[in-house]
């Protein structure tokens, strides 16, 4: 496994994580959940959530399907304002302030909260335009600033080799993993604060999943990382620390190594052990 | 081995055969269609051999020449009753319709006749054909050439000779000094005398509105006045070269001898061409049917759409399309974008859809009626009364007109384009729109920059079938701006260039004039195929071009697969 990953260019070591203390009391938080409640018309599928995420850390949500992780990572950036019949209570504080508040502009918190979907969804232009993309919403028009800034996140999800000499061929002709870190790179050009990825790697080969599993943990230095995850080695590899969900309800919340070797809830037990899920 | 019945059904076989027999009869009717009116059409222009044979009728002889159009089978006892001898036992007889021309000698410029009755038949290399301006074909012997009261030259004789041959020669040579200057008098009375009435109308009309505002200022007055005087002296010159001209082109003349012996006079300036086409190789038959080909889709008509070519037509035909591509494609669109997009979905805009479904489906003379009452008297009728007042009581847009054809049309295809585009957009993947607004844009600019971008190919089809249906309609064109004879195109060099007011052309519309409305049905019938089959494939490349545009949309936004 090791010489074969190493063909393909992969450090493998990097993924290894150094021994490290950490512990939630100690971090700073970027994100704060607080008794958030979400329900899609009659059902409600968050049950009062209560959390902190810390900044600059890797925070992996596990669960079974339909826990309600996705839903309440995409709380972070209201993406569930798009669903009909949708009602959210509670408040999300993001740096102290509320994300549900009225005088909040949804455009300018997505901004500052990125998301990565689990299908790469790269738009049907160019590679350079599809980075470009979101600095042009914001109203940058200098070339010489957007070329900066396109280099730049390229090179940030390891990509810039690979495409610097076809950046305006289209990029619906790069191979899969290559659009999901397009696509992450395309995220991470406005800098944003709050980097969400939902399964980022579900859809794509095990190189690849690799490769994104790499670049997680080199962006974790510049942005607050919150993962969605079917995996639970992916979870154990790549998170700081981790919250396992189970029907709608935070069950347990840790460092990821704890949680896993440790966990305190029987349920969380019997989950990562596979009784269930 | 045999099959049973029961089995051969249930393998599915039947439906194969009944779905490729379907196909089959479409195909063969369609190519069929096309062949019939090709044929039909693009043989008229072929300058067939003249027919030069005596003819009998009841004991009376007579002499014949002209070209066989056609042959038919008839009973020989409805010839019988009309008063024909026919001989006994007899029970079909086969007559030929012969295009004789001369139509200003005989009143009639095609006849039957009986083929068993043509004896002695030739084809003499010295007869001629000559298409003329006025009353249609001319066929006879040529005689004499003269230049004023001079005579040039003459023969007498029906074989070809040398003399004879310089005679011709001459006369082909005047035929075309007469066209030069027919091109001179054609650009001095359609562009430049055109273009002093054009702008001698504005200045009345310019004068008559400053009277309608009570503006006292004399300087205006006065400069309108200058100028009118100066358009006046250029046009009274422009009046004393035409009239130079005209004597030029009317100075030489032929004198030809037809059938019956008569002698018959014809000025240079009233023939188009003449030609021998009994003497004609096949290179020479080819050049003047590539001539006459090129002339019926570049020139104006003439004898009432009977002869000549029909370029305004299909140049009306393609400006009105193109308009109405113009205006529907945005109103559909952006009827689309709401109803899809920002709508609530709910009872309404199911109704609204179901609205929009069946006015696709609305009989078009009901919207040429609507196009008339509201586009063209009720808002024409108000902007005539608003901005030009000065033309009134004679109506600007209160009457039919390109602009009001183009949106009565656009208004019959707005559905098509609504329901493609709304397809279009359902088709649009989730997480592409998703992905955008992730990314802090907001759902306009999401729809500006990514989605309508991608739906682009569906609007295109859209497009496409609006056009398809556009191009074919003429009903309610002929409420709301159609005529059948314009006496300007719709885009001209005067100010302001495209005349949205005038009336147009149409091909559709000119089928039904020359082949329903035309006193010389024999003569226009061709002309009815020839412009059917260049309707089909103006239609056709409309129709091709946007389909290049879709495909070049496609290829660039091919992402639905993902």
């Amino acid at each position: 496994m090791t010489s074969n990953a190493k063909t393909h260019g992969i450090n493998i070591s990097s993924l290894q994580r150094e021994a490290r203390d950490l512990n939630l009391s100690r971090e700073t938080t970027t994100l704060q959940v607080k008794d958030l409640r979400l329900s899609y018309g009659e059902k409600e599928a968050l049950h009062g959530i209560n959390m902190d995420i810390p900044k600059k850390r890797v925070t992996a949500f596990i669960g079974p399907s339909g826990c309600g992780k996705s839903t309440l990572l995409r709380c972070f950036n209201r993406m569930n304002d798009l669903v009909d019949g949708c009602n959210i209570s509670g408040e999300i504080l993001l740096d102290g302030s509320n994300i549900f508040d009225r005088s909040v502009d949804v455009a300018d918190l997505r901004r500052r909260v990125g998301m990565v979907f689990q299908k790469p969804n790269p738009f049907p232009k160019s590679i350079y335009e599809n980075v470009a993309y979101g600095l042009r919403i914001q109203g940058i028009k200098k070339k010489r600033d957007i070329d900066e800034t396109v280099e730049w996140a390229l090179k940030s999800a390891a990509l810039w080799d690979e495409v610097k000499d076809r950046l305006h061929e289209s990029a619906l002709g790069m191979s899969g993993g290559q659009q999901q870190r397009l696509v992450i790179a395309r995220t991470i050009a406005v800098k944003p604060e709050v980097l969400l990825l939902d399964e980022p790697a579900s859809a794509l080969d095990p190189i690849s999943t690799l490769k994104i599993e790499e670049l997680i943990h080199e962006l974790k230095n510049d942005f607050t990382i919150v993962i969605v995850t079917h995996n639970m080695q992916q979870a154990a590899r790549v998170s700081d620390y981790t919250a396992f969900m189970y029907m709608g309800d935070l069950i347990e919340f840790g460092v990821t190594d704890t949680l896993f070797t440790n966990p305190e809830k029987k349920q969380t037990e019997d989950y990562i052990t596979g009784r269930y899920g | 081995m045999r099959i049973s019945l029961t089995e051969w059904t249930k393998s599915g076989s039947p439906w194969v055969w009944l779905n490729a027999g379907a196909v089959t009869i479409c195909v063969i009717m369609v190519i069929g269609l096309l062949s019939l009116i090709a044929v039909r059409g693009l043989g008229h222009f072929w300058p067939a051999d003249i027919l030069q044979a005596k003819y009998s009728l009841n004991g009376n002889q007579s002499l014949v020449i002209g070209e066989i159009v056609e042959s038919e089978q008839v009973p020989a006892e409805q010839l019988r009753d009309a008063g024909v001898i026919v001989p006994d036992g007899t029970k079909m007889m086969r007559r030929d319709l012969m295009k004789i021309g001369n139509r200003d000698v005989s009143g009639i410029d095609f006849t039957w006749v009986l083929d068993s009755n043509l004896s002695e038949r030739s084809y003499p290399a010295m007869l001629f054909a000559t298409e003329r301006r006025e009353w249609g074909n001319f066929y006879g012997y040529l005689r004499a050439l003269k230049e004023g009261d001079t005579l040039i030259g003459q023969y007498a004789g029906y074989d070809k000779t040398p003399e004879y041959m310089a005679l011709w020669n001459r006369f082909e040579a005047s035929i075309e000094r007469a066209l030069s200057i027919r091109k001179d008098i054609y650009q001095i009375e359609k562009h430049e005398i055109g273009a002093i009435n054009y702008e001698l109308e504005r200045l009345r009309l310019k004068q008559r509105s400053l009277e309608l505002k009570n503006v006292v200022d004399p300087v205006a007055y006065t400069s309108i006045e200058t100028r009118r005087n100066e358009l006046n002296t250029e046009y009274e010159g422009l009046q004393q070269s035409l009239i130079d001209l005209y004597s030029e082109i009317n100075r030489d003349s032929i004198v030809a001898e037809i059938s019956n012996g008569q002698q018959i006079d014809i000025a240079v300036a009233k023939i188009v061409r003449a030609f021998r086409p009994n003497d004609m190789g096949i290179a020479a038959k080819l050049a003047h049917y590539a001539d006459k080909i090129w002339e019926f889709v570049s020139d104006d008509p003439r004898e009432a759409n009977t002869e000549g070519g029909i370029f305004p037509a299909i140049f009306g035909t393609v400006m009105m399309v193109i308009l109405m591509s113009v205006l529907v494609t945005p109103f559909g669109v952006v009827a689309a974008v709401y109803l899809r997009e920002y709508a609530k979905q709910g009872f309404m805009t199911r109704l609204i859809r179901i609205a929009v479904n069946n006015l696709a489906g609305v009989p078009s003379i009901v919207y040429g009626v609507f196009g008339l009452g509201f586009f063209v008297y009720f808002l024409g009728g108000n902007i005539d009364q608003l901005f030009f007042p000065e033309a009134l009581p004679s109506p600007t847009f209160g009457t039919g007109g390109l602009m009001w054809a183009s949106i009565t049309l656009a208004l019959l295809t707005v559905p098509v384009v609504i329901v493609a585009t709304e397809e279009g957009l359902s088709r649009i993947p989730r997480a592409v729109r998703e992905g955008s607004l992730a990314l802090g844009a907001t759902k306009a600019e999401t729809l500006w920059k990514v989605v309508l971008p991608m739906a682009s190919p569906a609007m295109m089809t859209g497009v496409i079938l609006a056009i398809a249906r556009a191009a074919g309609e003429v009903a309610p064109l002929m409420l709301v701006g159609v005529v059948k004879l314009a006496p300007s195109l719709p885009l001209d060099a005067n100010y302001p260039f495209l005349h949205l007011d005038q009336k147009f052309m149409h091909l559709g519309f000119h089928i039904y004039d020359v082949g329903f409305q035309s006193p010389n049905v024999e003569a226009a019938r061709p002309l009815v195929y020839a412009t059917a089959l260049l309707l089909v494939v103006v239609i056709a490349l409309l129709n091709i071009s946007a389909v290049q545009i879709r495909n070049h949309l496609r290829e660039k936004y091919k992402s639905l697969e993902m």
